[in-house]
Parts: C-alpha cells; sequence; structure tokens
C-alpha cells in the first residue's frame, strides 16, 4: 500500500468535492452563529446551523461588499456557494456567494435592499417632488372603494371643498395583485384628468401595506404626471410608496386637506384681493385728484379775468414808475436851471456895477474907450444904481 | 357657446386685474373699468363658492359612475 502525505490526502479530497455537482452551486439554509467580519480583509466568517449539525462558511471581502444587509447572528438565511476543502485544516466549508434573508427579518432587510436601490435611482428625490396645486379641479383618490379611506376622503373633501371633483378609482390595496392594482389606478386617475392623486387605504398591519412597498408602485408614483399625495396610514414607518410620493400624509383624511385649501380661506383670499384692488384704484383716484387740483389752479391762474387783472396792475406800476421818473427828470432840470440862473446872475453887468463901476453911454452907446469922445461931449452915466448925466472937460 | 370659467379660472384673472392695478401706471379710466371688471369677477367668484356642488364619480374598474 503506497504511503500518502496529508496534503495529498486533502488536496485529493478537494477535487472530489469539486467535482460533485451536488454541492457545487447549492442553497443551504440555516441560522448563522459566530459572525465574524475580519477587519482589514473584509472577508467574512460564520457558521450555519441547524437544529443538528452546523457547517462553517467563509465569504470573500468581494463577495461580501455586495450584501445590502449586514448579517447578524441568530438570523435566518439562505446562503448560496459551494462545498470546498480548506487544505490547511483538513476541514470542508461553504465558500458563499450571497446570503438571502429570510422569514420576517428577510422581509426588512429586503425592504432596505428596495429603498437603498430606488434612492439610488433618484426615485425620492427632493428635487422631483412637485408643489400641490393651490386650487385642484379634480382631485384623484385611487383605494378600495369599500374602504374607510375614500370615505374619509370624501367627507372631508365635501366639508373643506365643494368646489372639486373627486375621481375615485377602486384599487386592491392588498394581496395578489395589489401592487398591480394599485399602478393601474395611478394611470386612471391621472388619465381621467386629476390634478392631484392622494393614493392609499386605511392604516393597516405592515404586511398588509407590502403593495406600497413595491418597485413597481414606487415607480408609477414617481413617473405620474400630476402630485401624489400617499395616505397609507401606517404612523411609525414610511413605506416606499410614502417617499416616492411629492406629499406624504399621516392618514386619508389628512391627505385630503393637504389636497386642496379651505374655503374659508378661499373667501378670505378674494377679500385680500378685493380690498388690494380698491385701495390701489382709490390711490390712482387720489392721484388724479390731486393733479387736478394743481392744474386747476394753474388753469384759473390764466383766465380773462385775471389776464385782465395782472394788465391793469402793470399798467398801474408802470404809470407810477413813469411818474417817478418824469418829476425826477423835472427835479433835475430845475436844479440845472436854478445853478445856471446863479451863474447868469453873478455874470450880470449889473452885478459888477454895484461894486463900484460905471456904464458910460454917448448917443445911446456903450462907450469903452475914451477915442470917440470930445472935449464939451454930453454923455450919460449909469451906476450900480441910478444914473447921472455929465460933460467931458478933457480927455486923455 | 362662451365656456364657463372655471373658480381658478376667475380668480386667476382677478389676481391679474389687481396685480395690473397695483403697478399704478394705466390711465385712470382704464383702472377704474379693470376696477368694475375686478368686482364682477370676484362677485363670481364669491357666488361659485357659495354655489359649489361637489361631484364624485367612482371608477370601480367598470365603467365609472357620477354619484
Amino acid at each position: 500500500m503506497p504511503v500518502i502525505t496529508v496534503t495529498q490526502i486533502n488536496k485529493y479530497i478537494g477535487s472530489i468535492l469539486k467535482n460533485d455537482r451536488n454541492i457545487q452551486g447549492v442553497m443551504v439554509r440555516g441560522e448563522i452563529t459566530d459572525y465574524v467580519k475580519h477587519y482589514r480583509s473584509g472577508h467574512v466568517y460564520f457558521t450555519l446551523k441547524d437544529s443538528e449539525s452546523s457547517l462553517k462558511a467563509v465569504m470573500f471581502a468581494s463577495a461580501a461588499s455586495r450584501l445590502r444587509f449586514e448579517p447578524e447572528d441568530g438570523m435566518s438565511v439562505i446562503v448560496s456557494g459551494s462545498i470546498g476543502v480548506y487544505e490547511r485544516d483538513g476541514a470542508y466549508q461553504l465558500y458563499v456567494n450571497d446570503i438571502i434573508p429570510e422569514g420576517a427579518g428577510a422581509a426588512g432587510a429586503a425592504l432596505e435592499q428596495l429603498k437603498k436601490k430606488l434612492a439610488k435611482e433618484g426615485i425620492f428625490d427632493t428635487a422631483h417632488k412637485r408643489p400641490i396645486p393651490p386650487i385642484p379641479k379634480k382631485i384623484g383618490a385611487v383605494t378600495s372603494l369599500s374602504g374607510a379611506a375614500v370615505r374619509d376622503i370624501i367627507n372631508v373633501l365635501s366639508r373643506r371643498y365643494p368646489l372639486c371633483e373627486i375621481y375615485a378609482v377602486n384599487a386592491q390595496v392588498q394581496g395578489e395583485g395589489a401592487a398591480e392594482s394599485v399602478c393601474s389606478g395611478i394611470l386612471k386617475a391621472e388619465a381621467a384628468g386629476c390634478d392631484v392623486i392622494i393614493v392609499g387605504r386605511g392604516g393597516g398591519s405592515s404586511e398588509d401595506l407590502s403593495a406600497f412597498n413595491t418597485e413597481k408602485v414606487a415607480y408609477a408614483v414617481y413617473n405620474c404626471k400630476v402630485p401624489v399625495i400617499s395616505a397609507v396610514g401606517h404612523e411609525t414607518d414610511y413605506t416606499i410608496a410614502d417617499l416616492a410620493a411629492d406629499l406624504r400624509a399621516p392618514t386619508p383624511s389628512a391627505a385630503a386637506e393637504l389636497a386642496a385649501p379651505d374655503m374659508a380661506s378661499l373667501y378670505e383670499k378674494i377679500s385680500i384681493l378685493e380690498r388690494r384692488a380698491e385701495r390701489s384704484v382709490l390711490a390712482q383716484l387720489d392721484k388724479a385728484s390731486d393733479r387736478f387740483i394743481a392744474l386747476n389752479a394753474r388753469l384759473s391762474a390764466q383766465s380773462p379775468e385775471n389776464r385782465l387783472k395782472l394788465t391793469a396792475e402793470k399798467l398801474a406800476g408802470l404809470d407810477k414808475r413813469r411818474e417817478t421818473a418824469f418829476s425826477r427828470y423835472f427835479e433835475r432840470i430845475e436844479h440845472q436851471l436854478s445853478e445856471r440862473i446863479a451863474k447868469l446872475d453873478s455874470l450880470s453887468p449889473l452885478k459888477v456895477l454895484s461894486r463900484g463901476y460905471s456904464l458910460v453911454y454917448k448917443d445911446e452907446k456903450l462907450l469903452s474907450s475914451s477915442e470917440t469922445l470930445e472935449k464939451g461931449d454930453r454923455i450919460k452915466l449909469t451906476f450900480g444904481s441910478g444914473g447921472a448925466e455929465a460933460e467931458i472937460t478933457d480927455k486923455w | 357657446m362662451k365656456e364657463k370659467l372655471t373658480f381658478e379660472d376667475n380668480m386667476t384673472k382677478l389676481g391679474n386685474i389687481v396685480t395690473e392695478l397695483e403697478k399704478g401706471d394705466i390711465p385712470l379710466e382704464k383702472a377704474v373699468e379693470l376696477y368694475g371688471e375686478g368686482v364682477k369677477l370676484s362677485a363670481a367668484c364669491r357666488k361659485q363658492l357659495d354655489e359649489a356642488q361637489i361631484k364624485i364619480t367612482e371608477d370601480d374598474g367598470t365603467a365609472p359612475s357620477e354619484k
């Protein structure tokens, strides 16, 4: 009998397992225990066990990083992978490709995975959220027509906003085909010309909400051309439909309140517009009347009476100026005249005579020389005052 | 035939008139005319609210029926 080494035997067993299709690409159900994630390499090690036995499992970092949830001890899972031998320890183990959660935990983990996926695809983006129309004409309600939700919506809208039309589309909200039913309901409401759509149902346990946690419904809400308000009626947990909707309401009644304004606020809106219109027209009238008053004042200033009055005033003014001018002129002339008279006076020969000079006339002729005088001529003398006749007795 | 204006249409028109009036640069005559129109519109809006009657259509997968 040939002797072989430990390595050889392990390698041999390994090759046998590798060639056994029954244990290559298997899915194994079990519960996770001894879960360890190697902090440096990222490889994951755990033991899969059921009530009777256990199986070592390893998941390499490349596969582990693709998991959308964090496995933990006690979790029931279905693991896919292949059986192989770890030659160093001579142990066989399950080399894991993927882990799928099972049962209650599974639904939650799957939901989380779907949420992450849809978030990545932009279905929940705030930028995509549209405002609810302020005065909707037609409000769609996609829900079970036999449920309480549609009654609540109708009641609230009848009371608060009877101005609208409600288009209620029956949708199956739970059970097989619910998601499809909700999707087609949304499309119907959209096609009917609704300008806002409420999608929802009354409250329910989390299992009952599964239709609102589907990718289908998320996309139907996202792709709807008009805003969608979700009213799934579950306070604690947001469904995917809630996250995809443009607005989320805790209950169908609340959704109806969010979908439409209140009549009282509309009356108030009208009053405000009326007051604004009135105020601005009054302001315009005021402005116009101010302008009228100003223009009227300017106009009456130009009236014929006023102009006559102005002209008369002007004339009177001119007259006065003329008078003063004339009187000044006369004064000046008078002044000049008296000055001249004074001057004239000083030059008068009579004045000279009064200083002791005399005028000598012969035959009425004034003499300024003795040349023409002969002895015995008679002359007349005129003094400053009085006169005399004299006879020439000598001359020189 | 003149189509009946919805409440929203009337409110929009009323809002536009008020905005126009508040600009203040329109002739007085036009402003008074607009104001008159606004008064009519607000009366129409009030009337529409007063007389509002909710209309409910149910689509249960067969033919939509009015209630």
